[in-house]
């Protein structure tokens, strides 16, 4: 309903795919902003990095069938912390996560008294969080591509050279690339095996690191299903996040 | 009340698909944000936090009636300027712009209060965060950890071979999932209703949750129906929305069928299939003395369904008879997954409360808090011993007693028995006699000496040495049930075989009588 009078108001002059492409780039910028704010406000409420994945996990599925301009992004993803925490039995506190929240929001202002404003606050969380278990039709726990990443790199590293591996840091890149890439959807668009595959891929091109080749290319050894292009499509929107951040900051 | 109606309407707006969205609206509302830095968002925030909420109570500092009219003008003041908006999200550090817009919210109302409130009094002392910390003076936040915005190494240099092709590319996306078809179409069925299912007895209350037996309009059946209320301050409790994500993923012979969910606005109600009693009542009602081959037969389903979620790597937690629950026709299945979860990276830590004292095996009871699918095979072990004697092994009511019950029939460990034992804090601070290992076969005259075997097996100290689900399975104390038993499809019950079938116990009381008698606290496996 609300956004019925808006309707109205669409320049008219604009050209409409011309629209809709900055719509949604501008979607993915309010997705990735609010997915750094997951991630700060994470860490500073002493989440773990799997519940913060969840949370992330969680906010990129709602907003996979949700639109943005009917709920509230930075709600939503209180909601989905506060979920992810119940999923991965890090239970978190509403209070914290309000006090976090708004801080981060409101910097430097006063923590919200309790007061009736902040128990509608504190609804609004808990009803979206059952509009978020509603949406995702209570498929909240997912595989992480963590695990798989951690056997590549076991695996790998008995496969190369001992001194190539100590001198450039795969394992710390292909970490960073990974956890980065929560900031986008590729979580819940990729299989794991294949975002772990292409976070390590891309780590080991970056520092000219070279597999040993045999009869197959090394990432059809950990992943049958996985092609080239799929390993390019994934960096390639890897790569987008990068390029994000710097217009975003 | 005036909330409630937010809620419904943004429910039905989810429901009808609500993807018509505007814009020229996104483009506003997101320059916005572009146009300002974290800092000097407040405002803007503040009321942008209003958008959509499912409750209007974004607004942080005004009123609570954050009225429907100053929501509609907030879009159509955003709205008359379009152009200019449009303009910054190119140049979106564009000062006079942010200026603009500022202006613009305050006079809105949001929460111009907010900044007054901020700017003249310090809450250094009083800030929560603060509070938090002190509690956990071990953990600090390094400011990197927050100002390291993406974590990738300074030297890294991607390859140019990407840069190119990534500079080609336009973004791509995906269109929006629509499921409000198939939705619709089961909601015309008659699914998703509370209409659906008629209320019949009660069967048991709990913190959370009441169990009601029922009957489903659609297809005639009795139901269980678990209504969950929601008016508690924290939300869907943790445990429902653990078993309900794990039990749309089970479908087993031998598990609990979820047949559907009701979101209602005070709660929420999962209908499950309904059988008649768990273990223990069949046990009460046969006189604590259920027939051998029976005994076999549930057990064999027992390791069944268990195998099952071994296999995906869920583990149930929480056995006891109570979550066993047996129909007319013998077959018997796993509920309660509350406690269960998907068990992801093993050297995972998991909190200690979980089992029932008298199932709950002794690494765990002695502090061990990693543990995997093997926490689950000391409990099979003990139902197996309550199903084959009529009563419970160890019933303790301490952990202390707990642990002695069992040194007193398995002995005390030694290093031989359990290497490492002799190094835990919590084993030696019990100081227990020295009690020597009583043979099993004494305490279950009714068990043969494969059934021995295998009991014994289940009741191992160490984790690692007990049985699996699966080699439970095999072992020979089920030979007598034939190959196929072993090869069944998963959704096939074993009853579905000519060969296997449940034999009529003699002690067995009418259950009428027994539902008379205890029927509050039947079926508390159903409960939080």
């Amino acid at each position: 309903m609300e956004v019925e009078p808006c309707e109205n108001a669409v320049p008219t002059n604009t050209n409409p795919c011309e629209a809709s492409e900055s719509s949604s780039n501008a979607d993915n910028k309010t997705h990735f902003r609010v997915c750094r704010f997951i991630m700060e406000t994470g860490v500073k409420l002493g989440m773990h990095s799997v519940p913060v994945a969840t949370a992330c996990a969680l906010y990129h599925r709602f907003f996979q069938s949700a639109n943005l301009r009917v709920y509230e992004p930075y709600l939503v993803a209180m909601s989905a912390m506060y979920l992810a925490g119940k999923v991965e039995e890090q239970h978190l506190r509403t209070r914290d996560i309000i006090n976090v929240c708004h801080r981060y929001l409101h910097r430097g202002s006063e923590p919200l008294e309790l007061d009736s404003q902040f128990w509608e606050l504190r609804d609004s969380i808990v009803q979206c969080e059952l509009l978020i278990l509603r949406r995702l039709n209570f498929h909240v726990s997912f595989q992480y591509p963590h695990k798989y990443l951690l056997h590549y790199l076991l695996s790998l590293k008995a496969l190369l050279n001992r001194h190539a591996w100590a001198r450039t840091p795969i394992c710390e890149t292909a970490w960073a690339l990974l956890k980065d890439s929560y900031h986008s959807p590729l979580c819940v668009r990729h299989p794991p095996q294949h975002l772990a595959l292409a976070v390590l891929y891309l780590a080991l091109h970056s520092y000219g690191v070279e597999v040993p080749a045999g009869a197959v290319e090394w990432w059809q050894v950990f992943c049958e299903d996985i092609t080239n292009s799929d390993i390019e499509s994934i960096i390639c929107e890897l790569l987008q996040l990068y390029d994000m951040e710097a217009k975003c900051t | 009340m005036d909330r409630m109606r937010k809620i419904k309407r943004q429910l039905s707006l989810t429901l009808r698909g609500g993807n018509s969205g505007d814009k020229s609206l996104s483009e506003t509302i997101s320059s916005q944000d572009t146009a300002h830095s974290d800092s000097d968002a407040m405002s803007v925030r503040g009321s942008g936090s209003m958008r959509g909420a499912v409750r209007g109570s974004g607004s942080v500092r005004t009123g609570s009636s954050f009225s429907m009219h100053s929501l509609l003008q907030s879009y159509s003041s955003a709205l008359r300027r379009p152009r200019s908006l449009g303009r910054s999200l190119s140049s979106y550090l564009n000062h006079t712009t942010r200026l603009e817009i500022v202006h613009e919210d305050v006079k809105m109302g949001s929460d111009g209060e907010s900044d007054q409130a901020s700017a003249t009094s310090s809450d250094e002392v009083h800030s929560p965060v603060r509070v938090r910390l002190r509690n956990n003076p071990g953990r600090k936040i390094s400011t990197e950890d927050i100002n390291k915005r993406l974590s990738l190494p300074a030297d890294i240099r991607l390859p140019d071979g990407y840069l190119e092709k990534f500079s080609l590319n336009s973004p791509m996306f995906d269109k929006p999932l629509s499921r409000r078809l198939r939705r619709v179409s089961l909601s015309e069925i008659g699914f998703g209703k509370l209409e659906t299912y008629v209320k019949l007895d009660k069967l048991g209350e709990g913190t959370y949750a009441t169990v009601y037996k029922g009957r489903s309009k659609l297809t005639d059946n009795l139901v269980a129906l678990k209504e969950i209320r929601l008016e508690h301050e924290e939300g869907a409790p943790c445990t429902a929305i653990r078993e309900v994500s794990l039990l749309k993923d089970l479908k087993h012979a031998n598990i609990v069928t979820l047949h559907d969910i009701i979101h209602t606005q005070k709660s929420l109600t999962l209908v499950f299939e309904y059988l008649d009693k768990d273990l223990k009542q069949y046990l009460d009602d046969c006189g604590n003395c259920i027939h051998m081959h029976n005994v076999k037969l549930f057990l064999f389903q027992l390791l069944r369904g268990l195998n099952y979620c071994h296999r995906r790597k869920v583990l149930h937690r929480d056995l006891k008879p109570q979550n066993l629950l047996i129909n007319e026709r013998g077959e018997l299945k796993l509920a309660d997954f509350g406690l269960a979860r998907a068990k992801s990276i093993p050297t995972k830590t998991y909190s200690n409360e979980v089992v029932t004292l008298w199932y709950r095996p002794p690494d765990i009871l002695l502090g061990s808090t990693d543990y995997s699918t093997q926490i689950d095979m000391w409990g099979v072990g003990c139902i197996f011993y309550e199903m084959s004697t009529g009563r419970p092994l160890f019933p303790g009511s301490t952990v202390e007693e707990e642990l002695h019950f069992i040194f007193k029939l398995l002995g005390t460990p030694t290093e031989e028995t359990w290497p490492g034992i002799t190094s835990n804090e919590e084993f030696i601070s019990y100081n227990y006699p020295r009690y020597r290992p009583d043979c099993l076969q004494n305490h279950t005259p009714r068990l043969d000496s494969d059934g021995v075997d295998l009991l014994s097996k289940l009741l191992q100290f160490e984790g690692k040495k007990r049985i699996s689900a699966e080699e439970a399975m095999r072992h020979p104390y089920f030979h007598s049930l034939g190959e196929r038993v072993i090869t069944l499809p998963d959704t096939t019950s074993i009853f579905a075989l000519q060969d296997i079938q449940l034999e009529k116990e003699p002690g067995i009381r009418s259950s009428s009588l027994s539902d008379s008698v205890n029927s509050i606290s039947r079926r508390q496996s159903l409960l939080f």
